[in-house]
């Protein structure tokens, strides 16, 4: 009770980052237990960041073309198009494959789909939800290339990326915008040129790191819904995803109902490439190469929620 | 709180690297991003800098925002609140601010007019104009000057306890004030 008030005292210097770090870190440990001060902070910070804003004038007007071109140098933008051609490109690679090799190979054993014939068909049986959802009647035909190349050039001169189609998935499908379901598209179809290639003794391939960042992102914004179905739910915490490499970054997953976890109970560090792999169910926590600061063992349960996120 | 799916949406454009997100990111809170480095740093190049500084940072990585701890005006706004302090401590600028009395502190700046989010503007003037003038003083020193509390209960002279329970009690009474007229949920 006596840390409580305290704490208490200090969230307006905290709302204004006017105390010591020691002290910063009491404040924002004491939060996690404590909902009143939680929602006591949100408040004085939100309040803290309307301060100055008592005049209000216009930024100078080519202070905005200044601002984009320096960002679009420090990132290149992706534009739409790059959505559809990332996606594109997977199909090609994985088309160039399946024509170097011999009818045999088709019946090489795959772990997830029986053999390479069967993870083809699976492929073109989740891309042809997407086909239907577009309202596409696809010419018949090489079930999966042509429908993969007919999507590639019907998407080309789709400019709606909000509008809602169906992800591919366990259970009930869910809608999310078609710019989401064109990330799990080249996705899924990246994993699968990686299925057939170790079927058939070659090595596997990577994204460009825009792609995987881009996958990183779906799969984390999927994952929330994914905890709360399996049960993971840690009120008042997130936890921190630290992806390393050229696709790399930071991201916080909620442990929580959306909007009330503050306090980190974990950081896992772990190689985005491999985290988008694992998403795909192609590795496992336990296979996984990955570092964890706080609770270990919420850390493996949320990587292990993650591996159900594929679209086997 | 619940989360705001506009701002949930706008940083998954960001993410994908959609350039048009960040132009309409820029078009909503350049103006107050840009006006909060100006009262900052009293220097207008310096807040083009800042300005430019924190819609970068949102590009380059969006992801670094995130929505369940609060909105994206509040993210933009206390970054831009930081790096227009680094800007003023960088070009010890601060020796002309200490040249002025805590009092003369709270007065405004002259700015050219004011022609956006007028109401807005208007209210959070009523809001801070309301707040007792020892309350008033504590907070501009906090937020504007980057002080912390230990530093404010030296400049005043005042007990570290009270500058706390100042800085507690006037952004309290602030988050009344914008929650009763609608600028910030309650």
């Amino acid at each position: 009770m006596e840390a409580h008030a305290v704490i208490s005292e200090l969230l307006g210097a905290w709302a204004l980052d006017a105390c010591d770090d020691a002290e910063m870190a009491s404040v924002e440990k004491h939060l996690l237990d404590c909902p009143a001060c939680a929602a006591q902070a949100r408040r004085l910070r939100a309040a803290a960041s309307w301060l100055s804003v008592d005049r209000v004038q216009p930024a100078p007007a080519p202070l905005r073309q200044m601002t984009l071109a320096r960002a679009r140098a420090v990132r290149p933008p992706v534009p739409i198009a790059s959505l559809v051609e990332s996606y594109a490109g997977q199909v090609t690679t994985l088309a160039r494959l399946l024509d170097s090799i011999s009818t045999d190979d088709w019946h090489r054993a795959e772990p997830h789909h029986g053999d390479v014939a069967g993870v083809v068909a699976h492929l073109a049986s989740n891309d042809g939800m997407l086909a239907d959802d577009l309202g596409l009647s696809v010419p018949a035909g090489d079930p999966w290339r042509r429908q993969a190349e007919f999507l590639v050039r019907a998407l080309a001169d789709e400019s709606d990326l909000d509008r809602p189609v169906r992800m591919a998935g366990r259970g009930e499908p869910v809608r999310r915008p078609l710019r989401d379901a064109l990330v799990q598209r080249a996705f899924e179809t990246w994993i699968h040129v990686d299925d057939v290639a170790s079927a058939v003794g070659q090595p596997e391939q990577t994204p460009p790191p825009e792609q995987v960042r881009r996958i990183a992102d779906l799969a984390v914004r999927l994952l929330p819904a994914a905890l709360r179905a399996h049960d993971v739910r840690v009120p008042g915490r997130t936890g921190c995803l630290v992806l390393t490499g050229p696709a790399g970054g930071e991201w916080s997953v909620a442990l929580d109902e959306p909007g009330t976890g503050s306090t980190v109970a974990f950081i896992a560090k772990v190689d985005a490439v491999d985290f988008a792999r694992l998403v795909a169910n192609r590795r496992s926590p336990e296979t996984v190469d990955y570092q964890v600061s706080g609770d270990p063992d919420l850390a493996a349960r949320v990587l292990q929620v993650a591996a159900t996120l594929g679209c086997d | 709180m619940p989360l705001d799916e506009t701002d949930v949406r706008l940083r998954e454009r960001l993410v994908a690297g959609d350039e048009d997100a960040l132009a309409e990111a820029y078009d909503r809170w350049a103006a107050l991003v840009y006006s909060l480095a100006v009262r900052i740093t009293n220097d207008h190049n310096t807040a083009q800098d800042v300005t430019q500084d924190v819609f970068v940072r949102l590009w380059e990585q969006p992801q670094k925002f995130d929505p369940s701890r609060g909105g994206l005006r509040t993210w933009l706004c206390m970054l831009a609140r930081g790096r227009a302090l680094d800007a003023v401590r960088r070009d010890q600028a601060r020796a002309r601010y200490h040249a002025l009395s805590a009092a003369q502190r709270v007065e405004h700046a002259d700015v050219d007019e004011a022609i956006i989010w007028e109401t807005e503007a208007k209210i959070v003037r009523e809001a801070v104009r309301a707040l007792p003038e020892p309350q008033r003083v504590a907070v501009d020193l906090a937020y504007r000057h980057g002080h912390t509390y230990r530093e404010v209960a030296r400049e005043l002279n005042i007990p570290e306890g009270t500058a706390k329970s100042r800085l507690r009690s006037a952004l309290a009474a602030l988050a009344n004030h914008l929650e009763a007229e609608g600028i910030i949920d309650r």
